[in-house]
């Protein structure tokens, strides 16, 4: 019994927290991914661009809310997440057309677009706290939790509660579908197909025909998606914080280079890795080891690894073995 | 135009502006941007040095400026007494051991055959290692934090004098130079040369932790209650204003002697200020000249010839990495001497790292005269852009009717266009004029 | 520093940061301003004279041209601009005189995609196919701008060269240096190219693998293409080929059937080795 408990206060602290928050940076670390396949530049925006989509689902989703419309049991959020898409779609083309374009027309080098992608990154972020203010925002409404602690008590008679948040199953359930559409439209379509081919060979994709503007505009599109379904899950999940999202740049592109850039798969991989390690080194494992262990052996203080204000530099670690051992990523990012 | 003409003349430009604050606004607040100024222009030579020279991407810049700012609290700051004798000793033990883990797994893997034996005496190395070192050194912290929390509870600096002893403060300029250049080497040491590719992203990483450091150890600084009351190498206002001779000299320039001090304090800043920025300026300028810039310059233009011709690419790279924090770690401690006190929660990446990058873009890469007009003027769009960007609410709303919600939330919006007007100003000039004001030569 | 001051990336490598692949190189280049047309055949480059930017002038009056179902060669020595003349005839050099003309049609102001369209296939040196992605796939992608069904032509290609059918699911990049010479060939044979354009499709590969790769290129000249390829191995390739250029220097120095370039005691001497 004792280590039935142990596993259900691991699931309710670790397993669950760290496989939604896993999620949400996989869908980060793979709109990182595209850009670097596809435009070839470390995008430093990405926070800021995930903030802005999150930004237009919440002005949606209080509007909705004033109108009375609501998803019942589930986050008003979810209805207003299209619009936040298209709301982000809009940013991202309108700042490719006025500002990515010129440069590469331009053949700039990289960095000289990671230079620009600084100055998107001010003023996204200037946007975002213009429009909406550098403050905390709560949106999540509807049901709290799928499962709470005392229903699960009830049901099963063990000591130790678990709980699953309704923002938790709907950021797995989201990033499944998400994740499971990017892939089939980047290996069965014909548009998905071209972009592969367009990141591995630019030249040749020219001399086969494929029309790059087009490319980098679906490029962007599809970023723009992942970006504000990202953001939103990460907001419902947590709470939106314009300089949160900034901060999330670290992990997500920890996630990105351990994965391998360039490889969607890998930013998945990689995403997961460092959730699950930031979560388990930054948790109190007292709890869990009084269940497992016998109490002789149980430990005196929280048997927490690291302050949970170091979680940066979980990411950083992890980040540093994997290039040590295995220098482009878990999945060699084929386009590195 | 003439080179020297328009240099000049961009320069005057900047004069005009600060001396414009001081007659439109305060002398006050024109001191104060001549001083972050100053100590804005020595940041951006620093990141020049990496960037323009050596075209290394630091995005870790807030890093070394907070390290900075810590070396002047531990140099200026009187030691607490009682703090050492209830853990100095345990928390120093602490961290020799942990030391000691790190080096003893690095032998082990550089002399151990490559198996997994190896591995497994790596990670027992590494996790005993970590326990030991949390077992020595929790309960010390716990008796330094416990040592009057509300106003030590943490080990101090090494200034016996105290407050009395305000040139120590300038001591520790140098030492949080020498400071930065120490995280510096380790940061380039691993990655330099693990992998040359990957120095942004650590050195961000780098940053951040960093910060987390100082706002996790209250032992080491007192973390998120901040260490204030720094002593100061200038005289304070108090003392100046008891002060008959200061009193009579205020007097006789027509000033009251609260805003005469306040000036009096600033101006002396402003000149030890500038003395470090020549300082550095002139060093820079020689290093750019010299063979040792050449040959970086050379080595940034076409690497592979340079190896190809006997040059040590990373070597002379984790040098260059090194001279730019550390610079960086200069301004940063007199920034926290300015201050008077180190509060880590306000370092921000885009306030400490990326302003400073806008800086070194817009004065010109690659040009020592560019980075230090860039700080000047980018430092002074960020102070005057929240009154002009209020200015033109103000504008923009005066039509509306008082108290209408649009109004109240674009006047409060007001202070968040800096962010938006920084980023406009680099994107234009990354445009119309891509190699900054003053280009490289 | 460079000219232009977009391009100047201040040698940074950060590949965490900038992908190091970096954007594409090839930029169109189309139009001479100075039109020349000395005489006819299927595909030709005539009487170019050019370089890259505002470099010195690499070809001097040259002409290349093919014919309906033939095989013409370009050989020469080193740096003699054979793959030069072959970018030129493709639009992606600055070409200061001359024409180029398919089928009759003057397409000298077009982009390089643009003659793709018009039914121009071209096989780059290196990087000629899609490493990360399966043969098939680099086949489609070679089909991209047809919008009717691909499907024959995919079976057609997949008959020339058997090996590719096994390996259709393979990453491209995980075969050999002839089978991926295959599936470039291929990839460009998937628009029913009226010519295709060969840049040294035997470079690095052992010489019974050489072997093959002509005999491959002689089952697709056979289809009805006509071919027009540069070549390092010159005796091999005159072997097969009904027209002969031998480039020296940018400019045309002997010209003729391969039979006949093989005869020459002048081309033997020089260029053959005896």
């Amino acid at each position: 019994m004792d280590l039935l408990n142990a596993f259900v206060a691991l699931s309710n602290f670790v397993l669950i927290p760290a496989i939604a928050y896993g999620s949400q940076l996989a869908l980060g670390a793979l709109g990182v991914t595209l850009i670097y396949g596809i435009l070839r530049f470390s995008n430093f925006a990405h926070g800021d661009t995930m903030a802005f989509g999150t930004m237009v689902t919440i002005l949606f989703t209080w509007l909705f809310q004033s109108w009375g419309i609501s998803l019942g049991p589930l986050p008003t959020a979810l209805l207003a997440l299209p619009f936040g898409i298209l709301g982000c779609m809009a940013l991202l083309l309108f700042t490719d057309r006025v500002v990515y374009k010129f440069y590469r027309e331009q053949k700039a080098k990289p960095v000289i677009l990671v230079i620009v992608s600084l100055g998107v990154m001010f003023i996204m972020n200037g946007l975002v706290r213009f429009i909406i203010g550098p403050d905390d925002q709560r949106f999540a409404d509807g049901e709290r939790f799928i499962v709470s602690v005392r229903t699960f008590k009830e049901m099963t008679g063990l000591e130790e509660g678990l709980a699953i948040k309704t923002t938790q199953g709907i950021t797995v359930i989201t990033a499944v579908i998400v994740v499971a559409a990017l892939f089939w439209f980047l290996n069965r379509t014909r548009t998905g197909k071209s972009m592969r081919a367009y990141s591995d060979n630019e030249d040749l994709a020219l001399l086969s025909g494929i029309n790059p503007e087009r490319v980098v505009m679906i490029t962007w599109m599809i970023v723009a998606a992942l970006a504000t379904v990202a953001g939103v899950l990460y907001g419902l999940d947590k709470s939106f914080k314009p300089f949160t999202y900034f901060q999330l740049l670290l992990p997500i592109f920890a996630s990105a280079i351990v994965g391998g850039l360039g490889s969607p798969l890998g930013a998945i991989a990689g995403g997961f890795t460092i959730a699950f390690s930031e979560v388990m080194v930054t948790y109190a494992w007292k709890k869990v080891a009084g269940y497992a262990l016998p109490e002789s052996l149980a430990p005196d203080g929280l048997a927490q690894l690291l302050s949970t204000d170091y979680k940066f530099a979980v990411s950083f670690v992890i980040l540093l073995i994997v290039l040590l051992f295995r220098p482009t990523g878990l999945f060699a990012g084929k386009s590195v | 135009m003439n080179e020297t003409v328009k240099n000049t003349a961009l320069f005057a430009l900047v004069a005009v502006l600060i001396i414009g604050t001081g007659f439109l606004q305060s002398w006050n607040s024109a001191l104060f941007i001549l001083n972050f100024g100053l100590i804005s222009a020595i940041m951006a030579l620093g990141v020049n040095l990496q960037w323009g020279f050596a075209g290394l991407f630091n995005v870790g810049i807030m890093g070394f400026v907070a390290l900075g700012g810590l070396a002047t609290v531990l140099v200026s700051m009187p030691p607490t007494t009682d703090a050492w004798a209830a853990g100095g000793g345990g928390v120093i033990v602490a961290l020799l051991m942990g030391a000691a883990t790190i080096v003893v797994t690095a032998l082990v893997i550089k002399r151990m055959p490559a198996g997994w034996l190896r591995t497994v005496i790596v990670l027992a190395l590494l996790i005993g290692g970590f326990f030991v070192y949390r077992w020595l050194f929790d309960p010390a912290v716990a008796r330094i934090e416990a040592v009057n929390p509300a106003s030590t509870g943490y080990l101090g600096g090494i200034n016996p004098g105290g407050a009395a002893w305000g040139w120590m403060t300038l001591v520790a300029w140098p030492v949080g130079g020498l400071l930065a250049a120490g995280v510096a080497w380790i940061i380039g040491k691993t990655a330099l040369g693990l992998r040359s590719d990957y120095l942004a992203i650590a050195t961000l990483g780098i940053a951040e932790i960093i910060i987390a450091v100082m706002k996790n150890e209250d032992w080491l600084s007192r973390g998120v209650k901040n260490v204030i009351g720094l002593p100061r190498p200038a005289p304070y206002e108090i003392e100046l204003q008891s002060d008959p001779a200061f009193l009579e000299r205020a007097a006789s320039l027509g000033m009251d002697p609260v805003t005469a001090s306040t000036i009096w304090v600033k101006l002396v800043y402003a000149g030890l200020f500038a003395v470090v920025l020549v300082i550095l300026f002139v060093l820079a300028q020689r290093a750019l000249h010299s063979p040792w810039g050449r040959m970086m310059r050379a080595i940034r233009d076409n690497e592979n010839a340079s190896e190809a011709m006997g040059k040590d690419v990373t070597a002379r790279h984790l040098q260059v990495f090194i001279l730019g924090s550390a610079i960086c770690g200069i301004a940063g401690a007199m920034m926290t001497t300015l201050d008077g006190q180190l509060t880590p929660g306000t370092y921000q990446p885009l306030r400490f790292t990326f302003l400073i990058w806008v800086m070194v873009i817009v004065g010109g890469s690659g040009n020592n005269l560019g980075a230090v007009l860039g700080g000047f003027l980018i430092w002074f769009l960020w102070v005057q852009v929240e009154p002009m960007g209020l200015l033109l609410m103000q504008a923009i709303t005066s039509g509306m009717t008082d108290g209408s919600p649009l109004k109240v939330h674009l006047i409060e919006s007001a202070a968040h266009m800096r962010l938006l007007t920084m980023g406009l100003v680099l994107l234009l000039v990354l445009r119309f004029s891509p190699r900054g004001l003053i280009p490289e030569r | 520093m460079s000219g232009n001051p977009y391009t100047d990336g201040r040698g940074n490598k950060d590949a965490s940061i900038a992908n190091p692949k970096g954007g594409g190189t090839m930029s169109a280049h189309p139009g001479t301003g100075a039109a020349m047309n000395t005489r006819n055949a299927f595909l030709i480059g005539d009487s170019m004279t050019g370089g890259y930017g505002n470099g010195p002038d690499i070809l001097h009056d040259c002409t290349v041209a093919v014919d309906a179902g033939e095989i013409a060669v370009i050989v020469g020595p080193n740096g003699a601009g054979k793959s030069t003349a072959m970018k030129a005839v493709f639009g992606m050099l600055d070409v200061r005189q001359g024409s180029v003309r398919l089928d009759g049609e003057d397409i000298t102001d077009l982009s390089p995609q643009d003659r793709v369209a018009k039914g121009m296939g071209f096989v780059p040196q290196t990087s000629n196919i899609f490493t990360s992605m399966t043969v098939e796939e680099n086949l489609e992608m070679g089909a991209f701008i047809r919008r009717d069904d691909f499907r024959d032509t995919m079976a057609q290609v997949y008959d020339l060269f058997p090996i590719l059918k096994e390996k259709r699911r393979q990453a491209a990049g995980e075969l050999s240096g002839g089978q991926r010479q295959q599936v470039a060939v291929g990839r460009a044979l998937m628009t029913r190219p009226k010519v295709l354009m060969l840049d040294e499709p035997t470079a690095g590969v052992s010489p019974i693998v050489m072997d093959e790769l002509f005999d491959r290129i002689i089952e697709v000249a056979r289809t009805g293409i006509p071919i027009l390829m540069v070549e390092q191995n010159a005796r091999q390739a005159l072997e097969i080929a009904d027209k002969g250029y031998v480039l020296v220097q940018g400019g045309n120095a002997f010209t003729g059937t391969g039979k006949e370039l093989l005869a020459d005691p002048e081309v033997r001497k020089s260029f053959l080795g005896g």
